[in-house]
C-alpha cells in the first residue's frame, strides 16, 4: 500500500509540476529521450556528439548562473573549466586516482579559482568586471606554459583514464551528470538564494539597501558557477583523455556565451537548448566545409534577429501564458490560471471589433 | 503575422537540416571495391590544403595505374576530406575523426598537424583499430605510446616529418655547417651565436639545448631572445643581437613571426648569418612576403628540388604544377608518400584487415620523395644517412636551393649547392 501511495504521489507531482507546463514537459521528455536513445540507436558518432553536448550543457548552465542570473558577465569562464580539467588530469596521471575522485577534486579546484576570481572582482561592475574576468584564463594559460614540465605546456596532459570503459557508459555518465547538475543549477536559481541572485542582477544597490550582503552572495555565485563549470571540465578531460591549453582558450570562454544567448539567457534551460541545437548544428554543417562557420554564424544571427530573447523563451512564449494576476505560467491551452483561477483569455464577443 | 511565419519557417528549416544531415550522415554504407582514405587536417589553412593536395596526387596516380590489387581484384581509392579545424578547436577535431571512422567508414587516416589534437585523434583511431598515419605533428609524445602499449597503439605510424628530437639534431648540424663557413671565410676561430626562438613551448627545450650545446661546438653563446610567435616587429631583438656582436643567429620560428624576422634581418643587414628552423621560409611566397629581403635565410626543410631520390623532382614539379605554380610542397604533402606506403602494405598483406596491414607496414622499406622510409620500433620514420635526413635550404638570389647534406656520412643529394654567407658579412661582398 505504501508503494501504491508513493506512486500515486509521484504521479500527482509529475502531473502537477511537469505535465502542467509545455516547456517543462518538453525538457522532461527530451531528457527521457536522451536516456532511452541508446536502446534504439547506438551510432558512435551520434553518441559522441550527444556526450559532448551534455558536458557542454553543464558548462553553459554554469555560465548562465553567474552571468545571466546574477548579472556578473564573465568573459573568462574557461578559467574554471581549464582549472578543473588540468587538476583532474594531473591527479589521475600522477596520483593514479580514478575519474570518480578526480572530477570532484577538479571541481573543488575550480571553486578555489572562483574565489580567486570573485574576490578581486567584487568592486568591479559592468564592462570592467567583464574585462577583468577575461584576464584570468590568459594568466593561467601563461602559467601552464611557464610550468610546462608539470602541465605539458602546449601538448597538455595526455594519457588520462577514460571516463568509463565503453562509449555507451561514457554517454550515460555524461547525460546523467548533465541532468542532475543542470537540475541542481536550476534549483539554486529557484531557491531563496536564487531570489537574491536575481535581485543582485536587477538592482544591486536596492538589494544591498535591503540588508543583503551582496559581496558575499556574489562570491558565492562565482564559487557555485566555478563548481559546475569545474565538473564539466573534469568530465571533459576524462572523456577527451587530454587536458590542454585549449581548455583555457578565449574560444572556450566565448562558446558558452554564444550558446546561452542563443538559447535564452538567465533561464538555465536556455543554455541547454542552445547547446543541444548549436553543437549538433556545427556537425551537420560539415556537409558544406567551406561555408560551415559562415552558415553557423548566419544561423545564429538569423535566429536572434527574429527571436532576440533567445530560442527557448520564444518557444515558451508561444506555448505558455503568464497569469496577469499571480504571474504563474500556464499552458497556452488553458482559459484560466491553474493557481489563482484568473481568466487568461477574454472570449471575443460577436460584432465587437477587436483592438482600440 | 508575417514575422511569425518567417520565424517558424527559419526554425523548421534549421531543425530539418539537422535531422537530415545527422540521419544521412549516420546511414552511409560501404561501397564495393573502394578503399576510403580519410585525409585529416585543417583544410582552411595551408597545412590541410597540402595534406589534401598530396593525397589527391597519390590517389589519382594509383587509380590511373589500375588501383590497389587485393586478392586479384582492383580497388579504387576514394579520398574523404576531413576538416579537423584542429588549429582552433580540439573537440571539432575529435568529432571530425569520429565521423570519418564511424560514418564515412574510412579504411585509413592520414594527416594531422597539431600535436594536442593529434593525441586526441590518435586515441579515437586506436579505439577503432583504424590505421592512422601522421603527416605533420612531430612530437615524440605520439610515438612513445607505441612503445608503451604496442597492442593498442600499433595502428599509428608517422611518415613525416622526422620527429622533434631529430629536427633539433639536424638544425644543430646546419648550425655547425654555418659555423664552419664563418671560420673559413671570416677567419673567426670561435663564432658568437645568438639564439632567437619564438615564445612557444615547442621552443623551450630547444632553447635549453642550444644554450647547452653551442659551447661544445667550439662557439660562444651570447644571448637568448624570445619574441612572440605572432610578433610583427622584431627590430628590438635584432638590434640587441647586432650589439651582442653575434656572427650567427640560430633561429626557431614555426609561425608568422618568421616573416618579419627575416625581412628586418635583411633590411637592417645584421652582420650575422641566420640559420635554424623558419617554417615561413619554406614557402614559395616567402620572398614576396619579405619584400625580397629574405635572401640568405637558411632553414631546415623536408625537401627541396634536388635529387633526394628518383621520385623527388618529378613529385616536386607535379605538386608545384598542381598549385598553379604558387606553392612548394611542405611536409604536410607527405600524405602522398603515406598513401603509397599504405597501398603497398595492403598489397603485400593481400588484405584490408588492419592487423595484417600493420604487420606489413612495419616491414616498409619505401623509396619516397623525401628519402628512404623505414619505420623504427615506435613506428616513427627513421632519420639518418641512407634514410630520411631532411635538407637545409637557403634562399639565394630569390631561389630556394638545397645546401645540405653535402658529404654527410657520404650523402650528398644531386643538385645541392654550397651554403653562402650573406654578402654584407663577407669583405668585398
Amino acid at each position: 500500500m505504501t508503494v501504491v501511495r508513493y506512486l500515486n504521489w509521484l504521479w500527482r507531482e509529475f502531473k502537477g509540476e511537469i505535465l502542467v507546463l509545455p516547456g517543462r514537459s518538453i525538457l522532461f521528455f527530451g531528457a527521457v529521450a536522451l536516456l532511452a536513445l541508446p536502446l534504439v540507436f547506438r551510432h558512435p558518432y551520434a553518441l559522441r556528439i550527444l556526450t559532448m553536448a551534455s558536458i557542454f550543457a553543464i558548462f553553459a548552465a554554469s555560465w548562465d548562473l553567474i552571468s545571466g542570473v546574477v548579472g556578473q558577465l564573465s568573459l573568462g569562464h574557461a578559467i574554471f573549466f581549464g582549472t578543473a580539467a588540468y587538476t583532474s588530469a594531473l591527479l589521475n596521471l600522477n596520483a593514479g586516482l580514478p575519474p570518480v575522485v578526480t572530477i570532484p577534486l577538479g571541481a573543488l579546484a575550480a571553486v578555489v579559482a572562483g574565489l580567486a576570481v570573485g574576490i578581486p572582482c567584487l568592486r568591479l561592475k559592468g564592462q570592467y568586471l567583464s574585462l577583468a574576468t577575461l584576464a584570468f584564463p590568459i594568466i593561467l594559460a601563461g602559467l601552464v606554459m611557464v610550468f610546462s614540465s608539470v602541465t605539458g605546456g602546449e601538448l597538455g596532459v595526455s594519457g588520462v583514464t577514460r571516463l568509463a570503459p565503453t562509449r555507451l557508459k561514457e554517454y550515460y555518465v555524461a547525460v546523467v551528470a548533465a541532468i542532475v547538475l543542470i537540475l541542481a543549477v536550476w534549483k539554486i536559481t529557484d531557491s531563496k538564494v536564487g531570489i537574491i541572485f536575481h535581485a543582485i542582477r536587477e538592482d544591486e544597490v536596492a538589494a544591498r539597501a535591503s540588508g543583503i550582503n551582496t559581496p558575499l552572495y556574489k562570491v558565492l555565485a562565482f564559487c557555485l558557477s566555478g563548481l559546475f563549470a569545474g565538473l564539466a571540465g573534469g568530465l571533459y578531460a576524462h572523456y577527451m583523455r587530454i587536458a590542454g591549453p585549449s581548455t583555457l582558450s578565449v574560444l572556450t570562454s566565448f562558446q558558452p556565451i554564444i550558446w546561452v544567448i542563443f538559447g535564452g539567457i538567465a533561464t538555465i534551460y536556455g543554455a541547454v537548448v542552445g547547446v543541444f541545437v548549436l553543437f549538433p548544428l556545427v556537425e551537420v554543417l560539415r556537409v558544406a566545409p567551406e561555408l560551415r562557420m559562415l552558415l553557423y554564424a548566419a544561423s545564429i544571427v538569423l535566429v536572434l534577429r527574429f527571436m532576440p530573447e533567445g530560442l527557448a523563451p520564444w518557444v515558451i512564449d508561444r506555448l505558455e501564458r503568464k497569469c496577469p494576476r499571480c504571474k504563474e505560467h500556464n499552458a497556452f491551452t488553458r482559459r484560466a490560471c491553474r493557481v489563482c483561477g484568473t481568466a487568461l483569455r477574454v472570449p471575443q464577443e460577436k460584432g465587437v471589433p477587436s483592438g482600440g | 503575422m508575417r514575422r511569425r511565419i518567417v520565424t517558424i519557417l527559419v526554425v523548421l528549416v534549421l531543425l530539418s537540416t539537422m535531422v537530415m544531415g545527422f540521419g544521412a550522415g549516420c546511414g552511409l554504407k560501404y561501397t564495393k571495391n573502394v578503399l576510403k582514405v580519410g585525409v585529416a587536417g585543417p583544410m582552411q589553412f595551408i597545412m590541410g590544403r597540402h595534406h589534401w593536395l598530396g593525397a589527391q596526387m597519390a590517389a589519382d596516380e594509383i587509380n590511373k595505374a589500375g588501383g590497389v590489387l587485393i586478392d586479384g581484384k582492383k580497388y579504387r581509392i576514394d579520398l574523404v576530406q576531413i576538416d579537423t579545424n584542429e588549429l582552433l578547436s580540439i573537440d571539432d577535431a575529435a568529432a571530425a575523426i569520429e565521423r570519418a571512422i564511424s560514418v564515412d567508414k574510412v579504411n585509413v587516416l592520414v594527416g594531422s598537424i597539431r600535436t594536442e589534437a593529434a593525441l586526441v585523434m590518435q586515441e579515437i583511431a586506436m579505439d577503432n583499430q583504424t590505421i592512422f598515419i601522421v603527416c605533420g605533428a612531430s612530437h615524440t609524445a605520439l610515438s612513445v605510446k607505441v612503445g608503451a602499449d604496442y597492442e593498442r597503439y600499433k595502428y599509428w605510424f608517422r611518415v613525416t616529418p622526422i620527429n622533434v628530437g631529430n629536427l633539433v639534431k639536424t638544425s644543430m648540424i646546419l648550425l655547425n655547417q654555418v659555423g664552419a663557413t664563418v671560420r673559413a671565410q671570416l677567419g673567426i676561430a670561435k663564432p658568437k651565436v645568438a639564439v632567437i626562438i619564438e615564445k612557444a613551448v615547442a621552443g623551450d627545450p630547444l632553447a635549453a639545448a642550444a644554450q647547452a650545446l653551442i659551447p661544445t661546438f667550439g662557439m660562444e653563446f651570447v644571448g637568448l631572445w624570445r619574441p612572440s610567435p605572432n610578433a610583427t616587429d622584431v627590430t628590438a631583438e635584432l638590434t640587441a643581437i647586432r650589439d651582442s656582436g653575434a656572427n650567427i643567429i640560430y633561429t626557431y620560428f614555426s609561425g608568422p613571426a618568421g616573416v618579419p624576422y627575416a625581412k628586418q634581418w635583411g633590411e637592417l643587414q645584421i652582420p650575422a648569418a641566420s640559420v635554424g628552423i623558419n617554417v615561413e621560409a619554406q614557402a614559395k611566397g616567402f620572398m614576396q612576403a619579405t619584400n625580397n629581403m629574405g635572401n640568405w635565410e637558411y632553414t631546415l626543410n623536408t625537401m627541396a628540388r634536388v635529387k633526394i631520390t628518383e621520385k623527388t623532382i618529378p613529385y616536386y614539379d607535379a605538386f608545384v604544377e598542381r598549385t598553379g605554380g604558387l606553392e612548394f610542397p611542405t611536409y604536410n604533402a607527405g600524405t602522398y608518400d603515406a598513401i603509397y606506403i599504405w597501398k603497398e602494405a595492403i598489397e603485400r598483406a593481400n588484405s584490408i584487415d588492419p592487423d595484417a596491414i600493420v604487420v606489413e607496414m612495419e616491414k616498409t622499406d619505401f623509396i619516397s620523395s623525401a628519402g628512404r622510409i623505414v619505420f623504427d620500433t615506435m613506428h616513427d620514420v627513421k632519420w639518418g644517412p641512407g634514410f630520411v635526413t631532411a635538407v637545409g635550404t637557403q634562399w639565394q638570389d630569390g631561389e630556394l636551393v638545397a645546401c645540405w647534406p653535402i658529404d654527410f656520412y657520404g650523402v650528398t643529394y644531386e643538385g645541392t649547392v654550397p651554403y653562402k654567407l650573406p654578402p654584407w658579412m663577407v669583405p668585398g661582398g
